[in-house]
């Protein structure tokens, strides 16, 4: 089924909702607001339930600490994502028939996701469901079963997945920022994977019963339920059927991103009459709320690009040079990118957009922050988090986007906490620390001219 | 003060919510629909306007969405735009605004803490817009760049979509883009909006919608602070039934692109008015239930055959939001089309495609639903619909279109009428009101004489597969989709540059 991929560029609408780092109920100590408890089975799968109020509902969540960047293996990128499809082709006890009934006569909306780190299977099913929940998703991740003809076919529904994507210049951008960027770490490649990869996927079969046997395995997963649940009931339910999952002991040494040291640059043509766009990334620290930067650089992203900045107020609203101004300190569990997006009306518009850009980050490592923006941007950020938990489902996914990041059900309440930690003089260090042009790579994409 | 009065569908009832669950039921004013839950920390808050681009005047397509884009992204008489997002920004707050074919909907979710301050804004915001000139340029552009830009060159299946639309409301007040037409967009003026802000956002046209943890006295500050809207509406437009599409009428819009987006549909005569819709809704589920795998498109084009990432049948218009899987609500209408959407194929498979749709349809028809899918599928859509109210502003939206069907909201109308339903019904409703034939198809791909020369002449098109261990019973079902037949086909190539010009 399946089948979100978290590309950067589509994050950007997302990200306070998927990344665990949106706010909530304004207490100063914990902004997730509710209540959460965890087990851990003897062969090391955790089960964290957070019961609320959800009348009838229960999220189901499935993490798997696995994405993209687990594939390291040269001509297998993008197989993370090809295998959470799979695991919709069914298991001896439920082929892919059997388990879509199910789902169906439960009235479940059910899909998966992969990112960069991890893969996600996420069910919102009635909470007198719960029994039948654990039994098919238990059943899938010990059993999976399919033969090469399904697999092969389930390839090509990949490739359209990528063709459906093709037509949007983002996916261009995303694949030259992450390919430009990185040289060794497997963050160069998105998460749907090179083309070339895609279209071999037919012929890895063989790989796939690796891929599953080495990352499919209690230690490496976490199911979340949040709702209407009973942790005490859920526990029983899931010692049942995940008791005798057995423990793996696979791992991959997943390369370091050596430091960047020059400048890089790329520039790309669309067939088509476009908005010029302009991408910036400069490698960060992993998204680890310990990690005091992550907090400041979470709130520079807002203090110079968000809507309020003097730079967006400028180019956007003013000069009306650019269309669309973003910024993020894309979270990741490993060293990542700060990124700014910038679409311009003109594409000769676009050195000068960059200038800006830099003359602003220049402006934020130079000259503190007022005291009354900064207090703005962490009440935008909590209020944020408070109205995006407002159902089963995003609250799973918040718990479960904090485990992918950090392996802690609650990182982001260190994370909020970190914000309002935040002072002017941290947001000027991270401001003087990152952005130096040598760490900088810069992508542009603008309409081929007219033959 | 003059009461909210929502007229929209005169005579009809008004929406009531007595199947929710007690802690669900809210009061139903006329105008207002109000669902209060005192434990909530949020409020939603939405303003459901009678008002959209069936309104624009001829040659100023995309009047009616620039209007509701100068509200909820402009400034208001006390303040500028900028002013306005300072004052949004620490609340986390926004004024969403979406022009569709019949209403234009604003809404937000806000915290509590920051209701009153939000509340004084947002009214602004809809009552005295500011219309200033820079405003009025950014948003204009804007605009113009959606459509010339990222609708033609960013994005095929969004192109295809509204190709389908287009086509199928020729002369028509639905017969264009919502946003607009390059043409219409660059005639319109400051003062056009100004005018149309005047004369169509007025009191009698306006419902509101406040769900969560706001008193009930917030509902008389709201209608105070509107009280400036003009107090007579303007009349809908009449929307004469669409043409009937004979044969196939394929439009290929064509264009540089390494895959082929395909939809295609027919208008229907039903709306959720009327008890056909009900029936039409288990034969939809069955046929293409959206991104789920419970669709017979969806299994057997995707599932078994590897063409594409996602096949679906709808038989209202359907706009996605965002990642999400629920249908959008506000986007009432009194005429709804049935169509069909083939994500992108590569473009040899592109009429097989084509073909297994219209083969699966015809399936639906002339075998009818069985009796066990048939109860699978009611099963299911009992219990998924409830899944669509999750969130107070969804709760909300539907509530409100109950209203606009004179029927209660479309949760509960599935939960009260499909325990009675038979596969019989369903299977009548389907013969009455879909069809193969009679079909408007939009496709936006490469190579388009060669794509015309293969649909005009009916030319068979068998599959190859670049994959093994194809299932015996699958190649047999292939080659009765590869010779099925394209009647009357007739086609137009539109080169993309030419889309959605005037």
């Amino acid at each position: 089924m399946a089948l979100r991929i978290g590309w950067r560029v589509a994050f950007f609408s997302l990200a306070l909702l998927t990344l665990g780092l949106s706010g909530s109920a304004l207490g100063e100590d914990r902004i997730f607001p509710y209540p959460t408890r965890e087990s851990r089975l003897g062969n090391g799968l955790r089960v964290i339930s957070v019961p609320f109020e959800s009348p009838g509902i229960i999220a189901y969540y499935t993490v798997v600490r696995t994405g993209s960047r687990n594939e390291v293996e040269k001509g297998l990128s993008g197989f993370a994502h090809f295998f959470e499809h799979m695991m919709f082709r069914g298991t001896e006890k439920y082929p892919q028939d059997k388990y879509n009934a199910v789902l169906k006569a439960l009235g479940a909306d059910s899909n998966a996701f992969t990112t960069d780190d991890w893969t996600c299977y996420h069910m919102t099913v009635p909470a007198s469901a719960l029994p039948k929940a654990v039994e098919i998703e238990s059943d899938r991740f010990q059993n999976l079963k399919y033969n090469e003809a399904d697999f092969q076919k389930e390839a090509r529904a990949v490739l359209g997945e990528y063709n459906k994507g093709a037509s949007s210049p983002f996916l261009i951008l995303d694949e030259t920022m992450q390919d430009k960027a990185y040289t060794t770490h497997t963050y160069k490649h998105t998460t749907i994977g090179f083309l070339a990869d895609v279209k071999d996927m037919p012929n890895q079969y063989a790989y796939s019963k690796t891929f599953f046997d080495r990352w499919y395995r209690p230690e490496n997963c976490t199911i979340i339920v949040a709702g209407d649940v009973s942790h005490e009931r859920l526990m029983t339910l899931v010692e049942k059927d995940y008791g005798g999952w057995k423990r793996g002991n696979a791992s991959v040494e997943i390369p370091a991103e050596p430091e960047q040291k020059e400048e890089r640059s790329a520039k790309l043509k669309w067939p088509l009459p476009t908005l010029a766009t302009l991408y910036l990334g400069y490698h960060i620290p992993a998204s680890d709320p310990r990690n005091p930067d992550i907090a400041a650089l979470g709130v520079l992203a807002q203090a110079v690009f968000g809507e309020t900045s003097p730079l967006y107020q400028k180019l956007v609203l003013e000069e009306q040079s650019v269309v669309m101004l973003v910024a993020s300190a894309d979270p990741r569990r490993d060293p990542s990118l700060f990124t700014i997006l910038a679409r311009a009306r003109e594409a000769d518009k676009v050195a000068d957009v960059r200038k800006r850009i830099e003359n602003a980050l220049a402006d934020a490592a130079k000259t503190p922050i007022d005291r009354t923006r900064l207090e703005a941007i962490k009440d935008h950020l909590r209020y944020e988090y408070a109205g995006s938990l407002q159902s089963a489902d995003a609250v799973a996914l918040a718990v479960g986007s904090s485990i992918a990041l950090t392996d802690r059900p609650d990182a982001m309440n260190e994370l909020y906490a970190a914000y309002a930690r935040v002072t002017p003089a941290d947001v000027q260090r991270v401001a003087q620390r990152y952005f130096a042009s040598t760490n900088e790579t810069v992508v542009t994409l603008e309409s081929e001219p007219k033959k | 003060m003059t009461r909210l009065a929502w007229t929209v569908v005169a005579g009809l009832a008004a929406s009531t919510l007595a199947s929710f669950p007690p802690a669900l039921a809210g009061e139903e004013k006329e105008a207002v629909t109000y669902l209060p839950s005192s434990a909530s920390p949020l409020v939603a808050l939405r303003f459901v306007l009678r008002v959209g681009s069936q309104d624009d005047p001829k040659g100023k397509e995309g009047l009616a969405a620039l209007t509701s884009a100068m509200v909820a992204e402009g400034g208001t008489k006390e303040f500028a735009y900028d002013e306005i997002l300072k004052k949004l920004y620490p609340m986390a707050a926004s004024l969403d605004g979406a022009c569709h074919k019949e209403v234009t909907v604003f809404g937000g979710v806000v915290h509590r803490d920051n209701l009153a301050a939000y509340e004084k804004l947002v009214t602004a915001m809809i009552a005295t817009p500011r219309f200033a000139p820079e405003d009025f340029e950014r948003l204009r552009s804007e605009a113009v760049d959606y459509v010339s830009k990222t609708l033609r060159g960013g994005n095929d299946e969004e192109l295809g979509k509204w190709t389908l639309q287009v086509e199928l409301y020729k002369d028509h007040p639905y017969g264009h883009v919502d946003r607009g037409t390059v043409a219409g967009l660059k005639s319109i003026t400051l003062d056009d909006v100004k005018a149309f802000h005047k004369t169509h956002y007025a009191k009698p046209a306006l419902r509101l919608g406040v769900a969560g943890g706001a008193e009930k006295g917030f509902l008389t500050r709201v209608e105070t602070d509107l009280a400036s809207l003009s107090g007579k509406a303007v009349a809908p437009p009449e929307v004469p039934r669409p043409g009937r599409p004979k044969g196939l009428e394929v439009t290929i819009v064509e264009k540089p692109c390494e895959s082929t987006a395909i939809s295609l549909g027919f208008p229907l005569d039903i709306t959720r008015h009327d008890d056909d819709f009900y029936a039409l809704a288990v034969a939809d589920s069955y046929l293409g239930e959206h991104r789920t795998f419970n669709g017979k498109l969806m299994q057997d084009l995707r599932g078994k055959r590897g063409l594409n990432y996602g096949d679906y049948s709808y038989v209202e218009d359907f706009i996605q939001d965002g990642q999400s899987t629920f249908p959008v609500p506000n986007n009432p209408r009194r005429q709804q089309a049935f169509s069909i959407w083939i994500r992108p194929v590569p473009h040899d498979k592109a009429v097989f495609a084509l073909r297994g749709a219209l083969w699966e349809l015809n399936r639906l028809i002339e075998g009818g639903i069985p009796e066990a899918e048939f109860e699978a599928t009611r099963s299911f859509l009992l219990n998924y619909s409830k899944l669509w109210v999750q969130t107070l502003s969804r709760r909300l939206g539907y509530a409100m279109d109950g209203a606009f069907y004179g029927r209660k909201d479309l949760v509960t109308e599935l939960a009260d009428r499909l325990p009675k339903l038979t596969a019989k019904q369903v299977n009548e409703a389907v013969r009455r009101h879909l069809k193969v034939s009679g079909m408007k198809v939009a496709i936006v791909t490469r190579d388009a004489q060669a794509l015309k020369a293969t649909l005009e002449g009916n030319k068979p098109t068998p599959i190859t597969y670049d994959t093994q261990g194809t299932p015996e019973d699958v190649l047999v079902e292939d080659k009765q989709i590869a010779v099925y037949p394209l009647k009357d086909v007739t086609v137009k190539i539109v080169p993309v540059e030419a889309m959605f010009e005037k």
